[in-house]
């Protein structure tokens, strides 16, 4: 079994406001040093897929990414994590909308050994559209299942857990298949071991050019970023203190009165 | 002159209050460009609805209640979206941002080569083209975007719009329709072999008027249980940040934020929430929100109305106390 799990590289998202500002003429984050991280749900996926090898014994695991040169840190990481291939499409996700990153992301899976299983993130943790994997399910003419938290049975035919709004299905594939995967307390990304850390750094990563692989020739941008902005300034809490806590209750139960909250 | 055309999910309960205001939404949007609005009412049950998303807006209804949408819901319904869309021709292709809008625009959008925003806060028909707000990198920024195609899909959150006033003389002037999507079930398809869904005496997280909110700082699962009691008195729901979801706490259904649910009471409580944006973004629009803390320094305190700093273990049962003295 094959499993193709997709990585982003993301600016940190737990950078805190006050450090957060926009370019609005180049319409991108401006943030100094700009901490890079893996995507939060990428995280997700690739434990997810770290669990299914475990359960399963047989599988393979290719971490795949989109980005420059400084995203072969997120492929590092996934070699630390045992993760048996590394490969980066060599563009820059900035430039591209979704579908381009779908189409380059596709093209790039079917240089490699046809998977059975693609795994993504539900949405990267910067631009968090949560468009790109079911993209590459459509470029791929693969069915997709979105927000899988965990695997039911890791046998074939594997079958997974998918949230819903109100508590969850569990979905049985019907072959290859592209999974968005969300978070939930089975899938924390674990920590790498210091030895395999230390064997990812000779480990090969292979580097795609867009060329190689048919680039996106005709498909222009689908959607047209006209501005980005901060949010409208806080004002900060009105904090309620009457002492103990059973008065400060009281006088925060006046307040919502007051206010028509209950 | 727009065509627009709004999806609705549909199981078995009649149009949520989230699909009527995505209606009302088209159907504002779909009259500031003298056009029309056709609701495509999907599920179980959606034969059943036609005159009341008529009453609400709607100029024409489709349904279809093609049982393969409930073993198949996204190969299935997008094959009725398929057909749907070949017979409207829309310009605006809606969704809500909830689990069947999330799956099936990205997919229709890329078989359509449509351009398509996900996660719309706002949206509006501005020269000649529909702009929409969305809040990116965990609600530090607002983007404002806009397809380039002749096609525009949106998905759109809880509160970015709001239900019109039910019109049942509007009923005459529509057409309900079923359509015909003729669904046959491929090989491959990801099956739904059963549902489980998480029992709840109150309401909906999502349409509750007061909802309860716990994060790391509530310790554990125990905790929780003291939210629930507050919750209770307040006939409210009680939600938990991204920290409590991951930490096993309580259910993922239950993780309101930027990847959880986008929630819009009345009263929100935050109990021993940080306030990270990640978090924030899915309770901004809460009319009132008080947060409970036990560091004076937390994030959260800048957004709130409310803040009190203290210990929830003594402020929750206290302010449940007070509310009773009150009522």
């Amino acid at each position: 079994m094959h499993v193709v799990v997709l990585l982003k590289q993301v600016l940190d998202p737990e950078i805190p406001q006050k450090a957060f500002d926009v370019d609005p003429v180049r319409k991108v984050p401006k943030v100094e040093r700009a901490p890079q991280v893996l995507s939060i749900f990428d995280g997700n996926a690739l434990e997810l897929a770290l669990r299914l090898r475990e359960a399963r014994g047989d599988a393979t695991i290719t971490a795949l990414t989109l980005g420059v040169e400084r995203a072969d840190e997120v492929l590092r990481k996934a070699l630390a994590l045992t993760c048996d291939a590394a490969v980066r499409v060599g563009a820059d996700p900035e430039a591209l909308d979704s579908r381009q990153k779908a189409r380059l992301l596709a093209a790039a899976i079917r240089t490699l050994e046809p998977p059975d299983l693609v795994l993504a993130g539900r949405q990267a943790a910067d631009w968090e559209a949560g468009q790109v994997g079911a993209m590459v399910a459509e470029e791929l003419s693969l069915p997709c299942v979105p927000f899988v938290s965990r695997v039911e049975a890791a046998e074939d035919p594997l079958t997974v857990r998918q949230q819903l709004e109100s508590g969850y299905a569990v979905v049985r594939l019907g072959g290859p298949s592209v999974c968005t995967v969300t978070n939930d307390e089975t899938n924390v990304l674990r920590a790498a071991k210091v030895k395999d850390v230390m064997a990812a750094g000779r480990k090969p990563l292979r580097v795609i050019a867009p060329e190689e692989i048919g680039g996106i020739s005709g498909l222009g941008p689908a959607v047209e970023l006209l501005a980005l902005e901060l949010p409208a300034k806080r004002t900060g809490a009105e904090m309620v203190d009457a002492g103990s806590a059973e008065e400060s209750a009281r006088a925060l139960a006046r307040r919502l009165r007051e206010l028509g909250a209950i | 002159m727009a065509r627009v055309l709004a999806v609705l999910g549909l199981q078995g309960q009649g149009a949520s209050a989230s699909g009527l205001e995505l209606l009302g939404l088209g159907a504002r949007l779909a009259r500031a460009t003298s056009g029309t609005i056709t609701a495509l009412a999907l599920g179980e049950g959606a034969g059943a609805q036609g005159e009341r998303l008529l009453a609400h807006g709607a100029d024409d209804v489709l349904w279809c209640a093609d049982e393969a949408l409930a073993r198949w819901p996204g190969e299935a319904g997008l094959r009725a979206l398929e057909r749907a869309q070949q017979e409207v021709r829309p310009d605006l292709l809606l969704f809500s941002a909830d689990s069947l809008g999330r799956d099936l625009a990205p997919r229709i959008a890329a078989r359509l080569d449509a351009g398509l925003i996900t996660e719309a806060t706002e949206l509006e028909f501005s020269e000649g083209r529909f702009v929409a707000a969305r809040p990116v990198f965990g609600g530090k920024a607002i983007a404002r975007m806009a397809a380039t195609t002749e096609l525009t899909v949106v998905t759109v959150r809880a509160g970015a719009g709001s239900a019109l006033e039910p019109d049942a003389s509007r009923a005459a002037g529509g057409s309900v329709r079923e359509l015909d999507a003729a669904i046959a079930p491929g090989a491959a398809w990801p099956t739904v072999l059963r549902r489980e869904i998480e029992a709840s005496d109150g309401p909906r997280l999502e349409e509750a008027k007061t909802v309860v909110s716990g994060g790391r700082g509530v310790g554990g699962p125990e905790g929780f249980q003291t939210l629930q009691e507050l919750a209770d008195a307040l006939k409210g729901a009680v939600g938990a940040s991204r920290a409590a979801v991951d930490e096993g706490w309580v259910p993922a259904a239950w993780q309101v934020g930027q990847t959880g649910k986008a929630v819009a009471p009345d009263l929100y409580i935050a109990v021993g929430i940080s306030g990270a944006s990640q978090h924030m973004v899915g309770c901004s629009r809460a009319k009132t929100l008080v947060a409970i803390n036990t560091d004076p320094d937390a994030l959260i305190f800048e957004t709130a109305r409310i803040g009190v700093v203290g210990d929830y273990r003594e402020l929750v049962p206290a302010l449940a106390r007070a509310l009773r003295e009150l009522a």
